[in-house]
């Protein structure tokens, strides 16, 4: 068996509350603090959204009171880290937790399958969108041509593919609406957009913003869809409603977080919501560990994330300073 | 092309488009040599595969075909991953004996062709008065079919041995060896060992039509219109064998899809049951199931729900089903509710009206033989039907069995068999491989070299579902939302695709319409 490795702190994802989470540490001079993420670079899902002359920036800077690209808030953070002694591990997927262990079991490309064990680890491993299955309201059949927001964003973010599609769009949220404006704006028609509540799941002010570049036509009240389309997806189906025809479904927002780990790590988690369990100094239900960012479960933008971060990482300070700690 | 060489078959795609490379794409019929097959085989499900498999151990020239772009696409791949013992099949049936047969063999041809199988037994729960009381009789069918192991249990044995089951039950009965496996796995196992043997396997193409099907040489016309010609004519294509059978004239017979919906839990909901968790079963139906499945995932299921034939919706999943399941499955195991669900999906059995195990040789002309309503214990049975079907082509249709004394019938042993190995555990190999320490896929920990030699095993996968199947990506409960696209990049990269065209599974799935 390989030695273990053994860190101060290991903070597992290097989206915007991992790094603030590893910043803040690392700001308070404790170290080793080791970042872990399973890409092939940091900045979560900002980093999924490149910056395209004309494009549509989807990321708002409070603090400066301006909109901005994934891309740009991902070059900030990992600027940040850079200049920082936090030790940055890529393409390193975390398998298992031992939380009474206080250790993790790691896979990455240049040592195969190893361990690390740390005084306190903080789990930022953000949020996904929920599947069609788990949404409860979509069924049918399973044809090409569907997609999460974050394949979209991989297929023409990341490789610029053309896109002439009908898109329709399942769900209504914010990510759903700035999904519309980027697919319009790479070449679709505008979105048919459908969702259970009456009225789209979207700030106004998020509506307008968004329809610079794209008026998707809002179907309200779906009780229930049934995707249609043998090879490739065809139509979506609102009950007693007439079908939708699409070349392109969208399956947007409505995040979950990627509470595996906890899970699997017998760490309290509520299995409806998937939320982990934390107490209000965000420790988790086994002592040293922690959580930040969209994995508990209120989904915030990216520099709220980062806040966040920096705020637990203040707590897992304290947490290393407490009085058995130091003999 | 000599059938008592020991060469590979040939594996190609009737493949239009650049979704394949062209080094694998059926051309012209010349590929295949001008020598008509002695067997043609139509339909690479589990029977046909499984069939070709055996056929392969004989000095035979073959050919394995499918309008699916990858073996056990149909209703092998959509089904409970159950094998079967055979205690509940109606005794003295064609189905009965070859089910028993088959289940005996199971953890040997398991082990030999490397399929994932795990003889974890089932219990057969009574949740009332009225259920208990029907115990002996579900016990002295599954002795008169042979299942010899069988053991009526007590409410408190059955708690011992399933400690989550419910409160209420009464009693139930031990089926010891009744097993779960992988069924995609063993579809390719099959196709995998007969490529070997030297048998020809063509994907993507659908028989459009049978000519001179009363001659000694029958020819098959592919959609995309190039000739076959075989001896004999196998008809193993399932809910397609009624549109092959017209066009060589069979006798009648009615199919029709029974759906069959399942329910897909997280792993952590794995460890609530130890075994398999069956209802008793009512004159109309075997009930919604409990399994755990081989991949470490519970499923609950299936529903059973006649069709048309020309349905579309044959594998698609409706509320109303999926509530029926979940209402069946927590009817039996009510620590199942609120489990999170993270998949579902729906297969489609072959139901015949004329009863199962539908078989007919020299149908209606010598040398073709027509296999069809195999519904609901084909994975089970199909080695032993395989072997049954050519102890029956040898007595009824002339075929010639002659041993071919370099055959394999295992599978040979690669770096990376499949998906239940995973070489990250393996410091050395991933030092001198480093793809092998890509993770791909969060949710089942599958790396970039596993799938690199997914696409590199014999049968040269080029579907996303293909891959999917073999190493599990897509597959986890993210459905696809990490890994979607580092999957197609793969695919395109390595097999020279354009990324937009990598496809789910086959032409007119593409990713994306561009």
């Amino acid at each position: 068996m390989n030695s273990i490795e053994k860190a101060k702190v290991l903070v597992i994802g290097a989206g915007p509350a991992g790094i603030g989470v590893a910043i803040g540490l690392a700001r308070r001079r404790i170290k080793p603090v080791i970042l872990i993420d399973r890409r092939e670079r940091v900045g979560g899902v900002p980093s999924l959204y490149k910056k395209k002359p004309g494009g549509v920036p989807t990321f708002v800077l409070w603090t400066q009171g301006r909109l901005i690209f994934g891309q740009q808030i991902a070059e900030r953070l990992a600027d940040k880290l850079r200049a920082s002694e936090v030790e940055v591990w890529l393409q390193s997927q975390v398998i298992e937790i031992s939380p009474g262990q206080k250790k993790a079991t790691l896979v990455n490309p240049s040592r195969g399958r190893f361990q690390v064990s740390a005084e306190a680890v903080v789990l930022t491993c953000g949020a996904r969108e929920r599947t069609p299955v788990e949404r409860g309201w979509i069924n049918g059949s399973r044809p090409g041509g569907v997609l999460f927001t974050k394949n979209m964003l991989d297929l023409v973010d990341q490789h610029e593919v053309h896109v002439a599609c009908t898109p329709a769009i399942l769900g209504s949220d914010l990510i759903a609406h700035a999904a519309a404006a980027k697919l319009r704006f790479a070449g679709t028609a505008d979105a048919v957009m459908m969702d259970r509540s009456p009225r789209p799941d979207c700030s106004f002010p998020a509506r307008f913003y968004f329809g610079r570049w794209a008026n998707p036509h809002y179907e309200g009240g779906a009780r229930e869809v049934t995707v249609v389309g043998g090879r490739s997806v065809s139509a979506v189906t609102p009950a007693e409603s007439a079908p939708v025809r699409c070349d392109l479904l969208m399956i947007c927002g409505d995040l979950v977080p990627n509470s595996e780990l906890a899970l699997m790590g017998n760490l309290r988690v509520d299995l409806a919501s998937r939320r982990v369990a934390i107490r209000s100094d965000y420790q988790l239900s086994e002592p040293g560990w922690f959580a930040a960012g969209n994995i508990l479960g209120d989904y915030h933008g990216a520099e709220w994330c980062y806040f966040n971060g920096r705020r637990v990482a203040g707590q897992v300070a304290k947490y290393l300073r407490r009085p058995e700690a130091r003999d | 092309m000599d059938q008592t060489s020991s060469r590979q078959g040939n594996m190609l795609y009737d493949w239009p488009g650049e979704g394949c490379e062209s080094s694998l794409k059926f051309l012209d019929a010349a590929q295949l040599g001008l020598q008509p097959y002695d067997v043609a085989i139509v339909g690479a499900g589990v029977v046909g595969c499984a069939l070709a498999y055996r056929l392969s151990q004989f000095k035979l020239r073959v050919l394995l075909v499918d309008k699916n772009f990858d073996v056990g696409e149909g209703s092998s791949k959509g089904n409970s991953a159950i094998v079967h013992t055979g205690f509940d099949a109606t005794p003295g049936s064609l189905e009965s004996k070859l089910v028993t047969q088959a289940s005996r063999q199971w953890p040997a041809l398991a082990e030999k062709l490397k399929i994932p199988y795990d003889s974890c037994g089932a219990v057969l729960l009574a949740i009332d008065d009225e259920q208990q009381a029907q115990l002996p009789s579900i016990h002295k069918k599954a002795l008169a079919n042979s299942v010899d192991d069988v053991r009526l249990l007590m409410a408190s044995e059955v708690r011992e041995l399933e400690a989550n089951a419910p409160e209420y039950v009464r009693g139930g009965l031990l089926v010891p060896r009744e097993s779960i496996a992988d069924p995609f796995a063993s579809s390719i196992a099959f196709a995998e060992v007969a490529l070997a043997n030297g048998v020809d396997l063509l994907l993507g193409a659908s028989i459009a039509a049978v000519e001179n099907p009363g001659g000694t040489v029958k020819t098959l016309v592919t959609s995309s219109e190039k000739r076959i010609t075989t001896r004999i004519l196998v008809n193993a294509a399932g809910l397609g064998s009624r549109a092959l059978a017209d066009c060589y004239g069979g006798q009648p017979f009615d199919i029709n899809p029974r759906r069959g919906q399942f329910l897909i839990f997280d792993k952590f909901s794995r460890p609530l049951i130890g075994r398999i968790l069956l209802p008793v079963p009512t004159p109309q139906t075997k009930g919604v199931l409990v399994i755990p499945t081989i991949f470490g995932n519970l499923i609950a299921g299936p529903t059973a729900e006649d069709l048309p034939l020309d349905s579309h919706v044959a594998t698609c999943t409706t509320s109303e089903g999926l509530q029926q399941v979940l209402v069946g499955a927590t009817r039996l195991f009510p620590r199942l509710q609120g489990q999170p669900v993270i998949g579902t999906y729906a297969g489609a059995r072959c139901n015949c009206a004329q009863g199962s195990y539908l078989i007919r040789y020299n149908d209606p002309h010598p040398g073709v033989l027509t296999v069809t309503g195999i519904r609901s214990t084909g994975f089970t049975s199909s080695p032993a039907l395989a072997d049954h079907l050519i102890q029956g082509l040898a007595d009824n249709c002339e075929l010639k069995l002659e041993e071919k004394p370099d055959a394999i019938d295992s599978r040979p042993e690669r770096a990376w068999p499949g998906w239940w190995r995973r070489p990250f555990e393996n410091t050395e190999l991933v030092k001198r491989k480093p793809d092998y320490g890509r993770i791909i896929c969060a949710c089942e920990n599958v790396s970039r070299g596993e799938i690199i030699d997914a696409l590199e095993s014999p049968l040269k996968p080029r579907t996303l579902d293909a891959v999917k199947r073999r190493t599990r990506v897509l597959m986890g409960r993210c459905q696809a939302f990490e890994c979607l696209v580092p999957v197609a990049e793969i695919i395109s990269s390595h097999c020279r695709i354009p990324l937009e065209i990598v496809t789910k599974n086959g032409p007119g799935s593409e990713l994306l319409k561009t």
